[in-house]
């Protein structure tokens, strides 16, 4: 039957077979060779709202989400040219409105020449199917975020936003017990009610539930437009409550199946991210303890043992200096005696400028661990190790570490000290700033063909342009817990690899601390592809 | 030593590993009239004859084997009360209540005055 003679004969379908098609729990129709829709029965009629006559042809379409008409009416011409049976996916519009995803299959019938002459086709809710999909995806990515060690909140809030997404209506809030036993909230909704017990509350009714008689928070929920909250405990593996997931509904009643199953998962994924988090904060914990012990224990030794060098031959010097007051006041005055300790007051002040000698000596000559040594490399790993400290100081770290860098010859665990001191120093610097943003910016670059430079750039308090050369003077320091040692060993450091470190205040506000280094190219003068190296250098 | 045989002279013990200071502090003490005895080691005062005569210590707290806080825990359990001056060139007061609550008499950082050298080991004589 072509186009034309339908449309004169109109549908030929046998009143038996029409009651039994109209019957069954699908969605059926069928169409002409060209696509014209010439049948569709009662059930789609039904749930798309739209009359047998309004659906012929190619009315049907204006009960398909317009955004996945284009591809869908490209699938069906394309199966249409092939002859084959073919299928696709697209959102039907329901009578009242509600989008629902389908799968739309069509089968040709053939005449004895093989020839097309009808096509019979069946579409079927998958609605429940892809959603279950999109859960399991949105599952999946969560999993990720959490193997990947992304921070709490993100994860926290990409959660609520996967529970919102599949929770028909319902909002979703999340409060966590930290380890002190606050309570903190997450999540849109508003507080969750108190609940600490570790079993599931379900409020089908939050203006009529007694246990919320009186309750401030059922006010701010209903409020809020609010009826119901399930909500249920985020428990540890041991137990532990670690928080509450609360769903909200706009209609009071009793969380779906589907919806208890999300609450279930989402308090499984959400006690996961808890628990490594809380792992990852004890482990960080004690690397920052750890990190924070040696440096002060090598800094801390030295001064220490410093204070120790000096101070044994000043006692000696106060001690004979007063021995030899008090021998030359006696009477009569012990001239001798009094002469042998000033010999002795001598000797120990010599013994003390030694002492600072040897302290120069070891500063300027120490023999250092020379390797061949990639500067980004080594910034990279003093960032990671600092992270969480730059975290924990509200600064947003930008890195711009140029690829044109060449290795230096030097010693890793200096030059990783140098930076950590610079990038401490100036989150220090910051740590007082009220307003305006924390910005730290870290920069490497080739400098002058032989060299590199390294830029610490802050947004902290700054640097008096009186003071930039002071502040590297052993015990200036402008931190009451500081000792004055860091800036002035750095630059000890960076000097005996032969290179500078200095600072300048920026223009606006904070300071850059800056050194450079020459490259191993430079050392060994062996750069023949740099024109600025000289061959016999 | 020329003040150990003199019985009417308070008998001060010092102990310290820095051969300036068993220079310098016992001849300052002496010009105060104290008889001293000094000693390179815990060890060497431990097993000195001086042992039962002393009357007070002046002792240096880090030294190479026996500690100064460890020669104070042993006379304590050896029924020696011996008041104690601890002496340290290594700065910083951390130490200075633990030794105080274990007896000791004061806590002079290195170097000190004479002033506060004397003054501490006149309390500690007059220490029962």
């Amino acid at each position: 039957m072509t186009h034309a003679e339908f449309e004169k004969e109109g549908p030929v379908v046998d009143d038996q077979f029409r009651l039994a098609i109209d019957k069954i729990p699908g969605l059926v129709w069928s169409s002409l060779p060209d696509g014209y829709v010439d049948f569709l029965n009662q059930r789609w009629c039904d749930y798309t709202g739209l009359s047998m006559d309004e659906a012929m042809g190619w009315g049907w379409q204006v009960a398909v989400c317009a955004e996945d008409l284009p591809s869908l009416v490209d699938t069906w011409k394309t199966v249409l040219s092939s002859g084959e049976p073919g299928e696709a996916v697209a959102r039907l519009r329901r009578f009242d409105g509600t989008l629902r995803w389908f799968l739309f299959r069509a089968m040709p019938v053939r005449d004895e020449a093989g020839v097309v002459v009808k096509w019979y086709g069946e579409t079927t809710d998958i609605e429940d199917q892809k959603r279950a999909e999109a859960l399991l995806a949105g599952e999946k990515r969560l999993l990720e975020m959490i193997a990947k060690g992304e921070a709490l909140h993100p994860t926290l809030d990409a959660l609520c936003r996967l529970v919102d997404d599949n929770a028909d209506g319902g909002h979703c809030a999340i409060r966590l017990v930290d380890s002190a036993g606050r309570r903190v909230q997450h999540g849109a909704a508003p507080a969750l009610p108190p609940n600490d017990r570790p079993e599931q509350v379900i409020v089908s009714d939050i203006a009529s539930d007694a246990r919320l008689k009186d309750s401030e928070w059922a006010e701010l929920a209903l409020a809020q437009g609010w009826r119901a909250c399930w909500t249920q405990p985020i428990m540890s593996l041991e137990g532990r409550v670690l928080g509450t997931f609360g769903l909200y509904a706009e209609t009071s009643g009793e969380p779906t199946p589907q919806q208890r199953n999300l609450i279930e998962q989402c308090c499984h994924i959400a006690s996961i991210a808890v628990e490594r988090m809380h792992s990852e904060d004890t482990l960080h914990q004690v690397r920052a303890e750890l990190a924070h012990v040696s440096r002060a224990a090598s800094l801390g030794a030295l001064t220490a043992s410093i204070a120790h060098e000096i101070n044994q031959p000043l006692s000696g010097i106060v001690t004979n200096a007063s021995t030899c007051v008090r021998l030359l006041d006696s009477d009569p005055p012990n001239i001798d005696g009094a002469r042998e300790t000033a010999r002795r007051t001598i000797r120990d002040a010599n013994r003390a400028a030694d002492v600072i000698a040897r302290l120069r000596a070891l500063f300027r000559k120490k023999s250092v661990t020379t390797e061949s040594l990639d500067v980004n490399q080594a910034i990279r790993e003093v960032v990671a190790l600092l992270r969480r400290d730059i975290e924990a100081s509200h600064v947003s770290l930008r890195t711009e570490l140029s690829a044109r860098l060449r290795p230096i010859a030097g010693d890793r665990v200096q030059i990783q000290q140098v930076v950590v001191n610079l990038v401490l120093n100036a989150l220090d610097a910051m740590s007082t700033s009220r307003d305006g943003a924390r910005r730290l910016f870290i920069k490497t670059e080739p400098a002058g063909g032989d060299h590199v430079r390294v830029v610490v750039e802050d947004s902290g308090v700054g640097v008096d342009p009186a003071d930039a050369e002071r502040i590297f003077d052993p015990f200036y320091t402008s931190k009451h817990d500081g000792m004055g040692m860091g800036l002035s060993i750095s630059r000890s450091i960076i000097e005996s690899h032969g290179g500078r470190l200095w600072a300048e205040a920026n223009r606006d506000n904070g300071a850059t601390f800056a050194f450079t280094l020459p490259t191993s190219v430079a050392v060994t003068a062996t750069g023949p592809d740099d024109p600025r190296v000289p061959a016999n250098a | 030593m020329t003040g150990s045989s003199k019985r009417t002279s308070p008998l001060v013990g010092v102990v310290d590993d820095d051969e300036s200071v068993r220079e310098s502090l016992p001849d300052l003490l002496r010009s105060f009239g104290f008889a001293v005895d000094a000693f390179a080691s815990a060890e060497a005062f431990l097993s000195s004859e001086s042992l039962p005569r002393t009357d007070c210590l002046i002792l240096d707290i880090a030294m190479p084997g026996m500690s100064g806080p460890e020669l104070q825990h042993e006379l304590a359990a050896s029924g020696h009360t011996i008041p104690i001056v601890f002496i340290t060139a290594h700065g910083g007061e951390d130490a200075r209540p633990q030794l105080i609550k274990a007896g000791a008499v004061d806590y002079l950082l290195k170097p000190f005055s004479e002033e506060a050298l004397v003054h501490a080991v006149r309390r500690a004589l007059s220490v029962p």
